[in-house]
């Protein structure tokens, strides 16, 4: 039998989501993702005093200890504008790392809207990577307006910021699919991430260029699914590593790979996450 | 060709229940084998099938699986087996205010709501004025819903709900929440949207609102569908159920004295209607029997008739014993019929009734299985007992 669109209806034949159906029905969900997405955003930051502040401050603050850190006391050479290094790397890596740490018990969390009313459950995931789009923004313009104060040129090449912001949000969105469908099922993923987040960090070139690192070292954080969206924001602005199209190519790979994981996850588990919330 | 808005064909859901929480980290490691678990069936070989603007009751002891099958209507959860089918909008009641943010403002609750519920943002803007009435809600709109009282949460989240025009309504004990008038008012718009054409299932314990609202009743047992069919016999088959649920619990009436088992035994306990046939049904103010046979396994001295009556939250509605109409001492082996006529003059619920018999005031040497009925009786009488007031004004 065919399924009516969504909202209008549906035959629940076995529990499979197909793939052409899940995807259309995440299509006609995407009024529902905005209006949750903001919804987030605007709670998040409602009530606590100095509002949105909080969600720009906080990572430049980061950035900007470790931008005296790592020029001052340990002197990591960069060849270029070291603040605009660890910015606008910082920037990719926030949102990642936040995106990654809400949306993974978001299914979990989401328990008192999807036991009552059926949606794409993915929709709660990709709620969150949607939501601190918003804070990306805000950092990303805040970042670039700080670059010809800090002696780094905009022009022409900063347009790479488009891809890297789409590269970011799709690799984004791979991980934080599947990590919030293995949430429902595993309760210990979200310390999982929580973990696997704080070691990522420091294989990823935020504070450090790629020419430092050597030998195995190096593998690893090229292999590093987001090493190619830190770099290619960095070729928007303070300038990329000699082998960023390399890291490129594999956060592409990464970001097939992840969706896929995702999608098939997403298709088996879709219309019976609830029995296990 | 008109298709049923709502078609279940042998529907089963089973579910698997795990002993401890899965880990990832001793999955991953094969710390243990297998996660223990075990599975079973909430609901099974279920069909049904609801045309337009009909309105379908669900009743059912707890853990019947009711719930289960309200959520597979909802398309919350995909059945083990067989399809589940609904053409339509699907408006779940299941709890009224779902998604509610209690930091957003009442209009920015309805407009995630809507969505939530499948209505375009067009069309919550041309109705936001008509939801904002009928919640009797203007002055608090603007106000974040984490400073409304149950009460409005539920009548915004209702407004919502109906306001959607939902092709299939599902109510979840809805009409028990939030004060008379407003239930009244929920009421009057539930049986407008039905007359409009929105096909609605109730499920509740209360039965008088099945009753009044649903023509046909379903009875859930088990995972079955035991009964569909007219609402006054699936009350009766209900209470049926109840009867023997309390029976096989052991549930017997309050204040008896030392119990002497194999004494005497009560049979064919059945309950009739002021028409002389068995029901499980009266209405308020009727003139019912009970008939039951006791079978005398030994002698009794005294004995003594007995009858006690509860309500269903099992506190005592009535209580009563008769010394003089079994006269003198029954000899064992005897099998005698007695009856009991009495007048249900009782608010709208559900009972259970028993007969016993006692030696004298000593001990009580037999009980009958309980026989659980409904009376429905006027909707504004409330308590245990109808005293028939009558109210009036003198000048």
């Amino acid at each position: 039998m065919d399924s009516p669109p969504l909202g209008q209806g549906f035959v629940l034949e076995g529990e499979l989501t197909p793939l052409p159906q899940l995807w259309s029905e995440l299509w006609q969900s995407r009024e529902l993702i905005a209006i949750l997405a903001r919804k987030d955003f605007y709670v998040r930051y409602r009530r606590a005093s100095l509002g949105l502040l909080w969600a720009v401050g906080l990572p430049l603050f980061q950035a900007l200890v470790l931008a005296v850190v790592f020029s001052r006391v340990v002197r990591v050479h960069t060849g270029s504008n070291f603040a605009v290094f660890v910015l606008i790397g910082m920037v990719g890596w926030t949102y990642f790392s936040n995106t990654l740490s809400v949306a993974s018990t978001s299914i979990v969390d989401g328990s008192g809207l999807s036991t009552r009313i059926y949606f794409p459950r993915a929709v709660l995931p990709l709620v969150s990577v949607i939501a601190n789009l918003y804070g990306y923004s805000i950092t990303l313009v805040i970042t670039l307006a700080l670059c010809p104060l800090l002696g780094v040129g905009l022009g022409l090449h900063t347009l790479w910021i488009v891809p890297a912001t789409a590269l970011a949000v799709a690799v984004t969105a791979g991980a934080c699919m599947v990590a919030s469908a293995l949430h429902v099922y595993f309760r210990d993923v979200r310390y999982l991430v929580t973990a696997a987040v704080i070691g990522w960090f420091y294989l990823t070139p935020v504070f450090y260029p790629l020419s430092l690192v050597h030998g195995l070292l190096r593998a690893v954080v090229v292999a590093n699914p987001l090493t190619g969206v830190v770099e290619l924001m960095r070729a928007a602005t303070a300038g990329a590593d000699a082998d960023w199209a390399k890291t490129v190519v594999v956060s592409v790979i990464w970001t097939v790979l992840l969706l896929g994981a995702g999608a098939s996850l997403h298709r088996r588990f879709n219309r019976v996450f609830t029995d296990l919330l | 060709m008109t298709l049923p808005v709502v078609e279940m064909h042998e529907v089963g859901k089973r579910f698997t229940k795990y002993e401890d929480a899965p880990m990832l980290v001793t999955a991953a490691l094969r710390f243990r084998q297998r996660t223990r678990r075990s599975s079973l069936w909430a609901v099974r070989h279920v069909d049904l099938e609801l045309g337009r603007g009909e309105c379908l009751g669900l009743i059912g002891r707890n853990g019947s699986g009711k719930s289960t099958l309200l959520s597979m209507l909802a398309g919350v959860t995909a059945p083990t087996e067989g399809t589940v089918a609904v053409r339509g909008r699907v408006a779940p009641l299941i709890s009224v205010g779902v998604g509610f943010h209690p930091e957003l403002t009442g209009r920015e609750n309805v407009y995630v709501n809507g969505i939530i519920l499948g209505m375009t943002r067009k069309e919550i803007d041309s109705s936001l004025d008509e939801i904002v009435a009928f919640s009797e809600l203007a002055a608090f709109i603007d106000t974040p819903v984490k400073f409304y009282s149950s009460g409005m949460f539920v009548r915004l989240g209702f407004a919502v709900a109906v306001q959607a025009r939902p092709d299939v309504l599902l109510v979840d004990e809805v009409l028990s929440v939030g004060d008379l008038s407003f239930q009244l008012k929920c009421f009057d718009r539930m049986m407008a949207i039905k007359a409009a054409g929105t096909t609605i299932v109730v499920v509740s314990h209360n039965l008088n609102a099945v009753r009044i609202m649903c023509e046909r009743t379903g009875v859930i047992n088990a995972g079955a569908l035991v009964f569909m069919g007219d609402t006054t016999e699936a009350i009766s088959v209900y209470h049926d159920l109840l009867g023997e649920a309390r029976h096989l619990e052991g549930g017997h009436l309050k204040d008896s004295p030392a119990r002497v088992d194999g004494v005497a035994r009560f049979e064919a306990v059945e309950l009739l209607g002021p028409d002389g046939t068995p029901t499980r049904h009266l209405q308020g103010g009727d003139r019912a029997t009970v008939r039951a046979t006791i079978h005398f396994d030994q002698a009794v001295c005294e004995p003594t008739l007995g009858v006690g009556v509860v309500t269903e939250s099992g506190g005592p509605a009535y209580s009563d014993s008769d010394r003089t109409v079994l006269s003198g001492p029954v000899t064992a082996g005897s099998v005698v019929a007695v009856t009991l006529s009495f007048r249900a003059a009782l608010v709208t619920g559900s009972y259970t009734l028993a007969l016993g018999l006692g030696e004298g005031d000593r001990a009580q040497v037999g009980t009958s299985a309980p026989l659980a009925f409904f009376v429905s009786s006027r909707p504004a009488a409330d308590g245990v007992a109808d005293l028939e007031g009558r109210f009036g004004v003198e000048r």
